[in-house]
């Protein structure tokens, strides 16, 4: 799973982008479809996520150094 | 006199008392009359051993008694300071070895309410602001989108029900890291401290440390001075939810941020997943906006082409037409029709070819006449 927070910012500098600037129709076309489909992957992500929990236990029987 | 002779009777291998046995005399006579009390006094010449024992005087302005607390007794105290005043409770007794007498204490408290708990939290907390650990700059901010969130905390109690319920409700896309610790009792300072260690490693966004409300005793876990900075010193931003509102320890103090319940903790962690999903509408709507608005310029602008290029055929076309019509006048003026006119006239043969010399006009040849407006035939005699 990409990261949520990085997903958001590389769609706000995509708009910002299709916004400001005088595009090429190309350009402004694939930076379109760019959002359009980070926004999906954002949007299902959201829409399926069920929390998950992992328990790590404090001391493992082992006991590896690393734990101290 | 004889008195003085039983009284020398006794000064032999036989009559005389070991000095063992005189401190166990003592021991039970001090131990039968002198049954376990209070006891008030000021904190003199306090020592901890590495055994973890504590050897003190307690004393009052008349006299002063040698004490002993134990580590299996002091182990969850914060240790007094010379010249405290404190009540003990203790066992009088002999310390037959030295033959002195002794007060073995199995409770202490300062006169104050939780003094001796408050003197350590402001000792630990001095000790932490001297290092900069309090300085509010250090503060990080929290993460927006926590991918993985650490949570440290009694494994089964209502901490972690109530921080799984809100990350679940409110930010599902993350995960949960349960690191359990025991959180009360003698083994919690040490447990929540291997605990932070263990998270230390993981590729964790923010970390919750929790704890349900309790006695100052309770929570003494989370005013140790180790974990205090052990939370300092995690890589990841600290929310600390420790006890009720009105207790703060030194690991909200340290902490990033402080919250008031475990389920307010969960909330600072995480963002609220309908705000989020009504953010990417409006993200939706400024993607189609903005890529309408581009095509316009685009559309503007191939418009703006066309007129251009409109104009310049135009005038390519004038420019033509003027070179048209003298090349027109040109060729009117070298027609044959021309020089016809003029009263010259044109032989040709069936084939139209232009008969010029006598060789191709031999006698009975038949050949057309062209003159300036029509065409005879004739025939060579």
């Amino acid at each position: 799973m990409a990261e949520f927070g990085k997903q958001l910012e590389r769609l706000e500098a995509i708009v910002r982008r299709l916004e400001s600037e005088d595009l090429d129709l190309d350009e402004a076309l694939k930076l379109f479809e760019e959002g359009v489909e980070r926004l999906r992957v954002a949007r299902e992500q959201l829409a399926q996520a069920e929390l998950k929990v992992k328990k790590v236990l404090e001391i493992e029987s082992s006991g590896s150094p690393a734990d101290r | 006199m004889a008195q003085a002779i039983d009284l020398f009777a006794a000064a032999s291998a036989e009559g005389a008392w070991t000095v063992g046995e005189v401190t166990r005399r003592a021991r039970a006579l001090i131990e039968a009359g002198l049954p376990p009390l209070w006891i008030r006094g000021e904190i003199a010449g306090f020592k901890a051993w590495r055994s973890g024992h504590w050897y003190f005087s307690l004393r009052d302005k008349a006299a002063q008694i040698r004490c002993v607390m134990f580590a299996k007794q002091n182990y969850m105290l914060p240790a007094p300071v010379d010249g405290m005043q404190v009540f003990v409770f203790a066992r009088p007794s002999m310390y037959e070895e030295k033959g002195e007498f002794q007060l073995t204490v199995s409770e202490l408290l300062s006169t104050e309410t939780d003094g001796l708990w408050k003197l350590a939290f402001e000792k630990a907390k001095a000790s932490l602001a001297k290092d900069g650990l309090l300085d509010p700059t250090r503060k990080r901010r929290l993460p927006l989108y926590p991918r993985r969130i650490a949570v440290v905390t009694s494994p089964d109690g209502a901490v972690l029900r109530d921080i799984q319920s809100v990350v679940g409700r409110r930010w599902p896309v993350a995960e949960l890291i349960v690191v359990p610790a025991q959180v009360q009792g003698a083994k919690a300072e040490a447990s929540v401290c291997s605990a932070l260690n263990r998270i230390r490693r993981l590729p964790v966004d923010v970390l919750i440390v929790g704890r349900g409300g309790g006695s100052i005793e309770d929570l003494w876990a989370f005013n140790s001075e180790r974990v205090a900075r052990a939370v300092a010193a995690m890589p990841m931003p600290v929310i600390s939810a420790i006890g009720h509102e009105t207790d703060v320890t030194l690991c909200d103090l340290v902490a990033d941020f402080r919250a008031p319940t475990p389920s307010a903790a969960a909330e600072a962690a995480t963002p609220d997943r309908a705000e989020v999903l009504a953010q990417c509408a409006v993200v939706g709507q400024r993607l189609t906006r903005a890529l309408r608005i581009a095509s316009r310029h685009v559309v503007e602008r191939l418009e703006r082409s066309g007129d251009r290029l409109t104009r310049c055929m135009d005038h390519r076309m004038q420019a033509y037409d003027v070179r048209l019509t003298s090349y027109a006048a040109r060729l009117d003026a070298l027609s044959p029709l021309r020089v016809l006119a003029r009263g010259y006239a044109m032989a040709r043969d069936e084939q139209g070819t232009i008969l010029k010399r006598i060789d191709q006009l031999p006698s009975g040849k038949e050949f057309r006449l062209r003159v300036t407006d029509g065409e005879v035939h004739g025939r060579v005699r």
